[in-house]
């Protein structure tokens, strides 16, 4: 077999971990402040219906994923009030901005169904640096937002590890009750950090959409990509710089599939084949719930509990 | 919560009256239609008249409520699952996949063994078997929860990928034992006769819909009354308090979620019994299982609630898929947004019948929490 089919394929596992990243970063975020939304595939689905209709209506690539972050801000704002100001379940909360967001999504996005993606997001010309045998297409060949995604990883674990907010945030999600003793609307962070999380997880819809999607089609666009985020957040110790080597690993289990096809590689069916990025995920899952990696893991310890100061 | 100096905050109320009971899920209903209509009237339909249309293709005509009944029927079984586990806070939430493998195990029996079984016990054997597979397919999140402590929400999730390429793998991408030998067109194998119940006369509502009505009742006096059932509840409560009284977490995470696998299950079996007859992928198209969690979350986890909902949600589909076929076609997905907007508002409304909202002056100057 060709060896450049496997630079081809990790080169696409990085591609694919952009929204991954993306998606593992406003996940994170959110967590860290301690609210769970499960909403990040609707999110993701919306983002990306979103930026096709609007990059199909206007030509604007920017004002695409604009919007798309919007859209994410709009949905997580529904989260956080749920979530947050009327406390209500934050699991079905997020279920039913997933529901949601996968009816709305085919809903708007059926008069393009099948359409070719109007703009796209195209790779950056690094000169020579692509050029380096290897290396070069697998590191060197993407657009801005692989990059800057990488630079927001590495913002958002200084932020978290470095600055006073970051610390709050932490804190936020450990212990509230000492956050709001301290005098900070741990309400606040929550809200912040909710939205902030939201932008990120519509933004890589948006990019998946038109950087990767081909056509948009409902059904195969993020194909439980918001799932595996979820997964990834854990395997990532919510640590943002950790999700990076994650979401390459993850992205190169969905990418493997569509290589083997592509190369007609018959050792497994095709269907058989599609499973592996979910069982792959659900192996990480049980490998991490042995009592020592727990200890190593430390989720955020409030995670889905909300505040309520207690004045009686 | 302060805004300007008006005090806004939330008071938990002693007891509900009782039409709030009510309130919560027909004024969610009413957002619903109200958001499903902005978009309607944004993609160039008129909100009332497609409703009024839905509303007689999923309800008031004859032929939409029998379609309705069946449609909610494995609809029923889904929202029982949910609700048998999330009630206990164990958020399962792979039905969907659950349900095709219910799919897969009755027809297995349903070909393999209901020609060897009396007439009498080849229904009951068939939708035994589906509910059996159903709980084997929880039973590695249900396992890794109740052993290890992971969360069951994502692993359940993950498996529902799984169970829907294992379905595409029987009957498109295999010509093993589901599919159908005789033809070339990829299709399901037909079980034997003796598996298979008919419809009540010309409709397409089927005698598992009784089945799925007894269930709920069942499960609703069978939680209320057992000692199993009071274990569940204080778990939910407290699972402290269940600790200290000796009652076994394990015990109790692991059968509630198999239990609630086997009803998902149950639910692609009754579709196998009824109008399918054979292992069809067309099930991996309606979402019944991810909608069970709706219907669940919406009759607040109540069992025979669950009925209500879920016949209400069932009609939604029916409705919505009849709108495809008009003049001015409307997508069937407009059904799925109308169930989540309910979810989103009864999740909200809920809040309001637990408190009360005080909106209170403040004194300039006073800074109130």
């Amino acid at each position: 077999m060709n060896s450049n089919v496997w630079i081809l394929t990790f080169a696409d596992a990085f591609s694919i971990a952009t929204t991954l990243i993306l998606a593992t970063l406003g996940a994170i975020l959110t967590e860290r402040s301690g609210v769970i939304n499960l909403g990040v595939e609707g999110i993701l689905l919306m983002g990306a219906v979103t930026a096709f209709l609007v990059g199909d209506g206007t030509g604007n690539l920017w004002l695409a994923l604009v919007l798309a972050v919007l859209v994410g801000v709009a949905m997580s704002a529904v989260h956080a009030v749920l979530a947050i100001t009327l406390r209500a379940n934050q699991i079905v909360a997020g279920l039913a901005l997933v529901i949601f967001g996968n009816g709305l999504s085919q809903f708007i996005g059926k008069p393009v169904e099948g359409k070719t993606r109007p703009v796209s997001i195209e790779p950056l010309n690094l000169g020579p640096l692509s050029d380096i045998p290897v290396i070069g297409p697998i590191v060197f060949g993407h657009d801005i937002f692989t990059y800057l995604t990488w630079a927001g990883a590495l913002v958002c674990s200084l932020y978290l590890n470095r600055t006073r907010p970051g610390l709050v945030l932490r804190a936020t999600g450990d212990a509230p009750a000492t956050v709001d003793a301290q005098g900070v609307s741990v309400a606040r962070v929550r809200f912040v950090h909710t939205i902030i999380g939201g932008a990120l997880m519509g933004l890589a819809g948006g990019w998946f959409m038109l950087a990767r999607g081909t056509a948009w089609s409902q059904a195969a666009t993020t194909n439980g990509i918001g799932w595996i985020a979820l997964s990834l957040v854990v395997f990532a110790a919510w640590r943002p710089l950790r999700a990076i080597a994650g979401a390459v690993l993850f992205g190169f289990t969905l990418q493997v599939p569509f290589t083997l096809q592509g190369q007609q590689i018959n050792i497994l069916p095709p269907e058989i084949v599609q499973m592996l990025p979910y069982l792959a995920t659900l192996f990480v899952l049980v490998m991490l719930s042995t009592p020592r990696a727990r200890k190593l893991l430390g989720a955020p310890k409030m995670l889905g509990q909300p505040f309520v100061r207690d004045e009686r | 919560m302060i805004i300007g100096n008006v005090r806004i905050e939330l008071e938990p109320r002693l007891s509900s009256p009782k039409w709030l009971y009510a309130a919560v899920p027909v004024g969610s209903l009413l957002f619903a239609f109200i958001v499903g209509g902005v978009f309607l009237a944004l993609t160039g339909h008129s909100p009332i008249g497609t409703f009024s249309l839905l509303i007689d293709r999923g309800y008031t005509s004859t032929k939409g409520i029998t379609n309705t009944l069946g449609t909610a029927t494995p609809l029923i079984c889904t929202g029982l699952a949910a609700a048998f586990a999330f009630r206990m806070n164990l958020f399962n939430i792979g039905e969907e996949g659950q349900m095709y493998l219910g799919m897969i195990g009755s027809a297995w029996a349903g070909i393999a063994i209901a020609g060897h079984l009396p007439g009498f016990a080849a229904v009951p054997v068939t939708l035994l078997f589906g509910a059996l597979t159903g709980a084997l397919w929880v039973l590695v999140p249900a396992l890794l929860r109740a052993k290890l402590g992971t969360s069951e929400i994502v692993s359940s999730l993950l498996l529902n990928y799984v169970a829907l390429n294992l379905v595409n793998y029987f009957i498109f991408g295999s010509r093993g034992f589901f599919r159908d030998p005789t033809t070339s067109f990829p299709q399901g194998r037909l079980i034997e006769e003796s598996a298979r119940l008919s419809s009540f006369g010309t409709t397409r509502t089927y005698p598992t819909v009784i089945i799925a009505v007894l269930l709920a009742i069942g499960l609703y006096w069978f939680m209320k009354r057992s000692n199993y059932g009071y274990e569940t509840a204080v778990f939910a409560d407290s699972p402290n308090t269940a600790r200290y009284a000796g009652m076994s977490a394990t015990r109790l995470t692991l059968s509630v979620l198999l239990f609630s696998g086997a009803l998902a299950g149950l639910a692609g079996a009754m579709y196998v019994v009824g109008p399918a007859g054979k292992v069809d992928p067309g099930l991996l198209q309606i979402g019944l299982g991810y909608a069970g969690i709706v219907v669940a979350a919406l009759a607040r986890y109540n069992f025979v609630a669950v009925v209500l909902t879920a016949i209400l949600f069932a009609g939604l589909r029916e409705g919505g898929a009849s709108l495809q076929i008009s003049s001015n076609p409307v997508p069937i997905s407009i059904a799925v947004v109308l169930q989540g907007a309910v979810l989103l508002f009864a999740l909200g409304g809920e809040v309001f019948r637990r408190n009360r909202l005080r909106i209170r002056r403040v004194e300039q100057g006073v800074k109130a929490a």
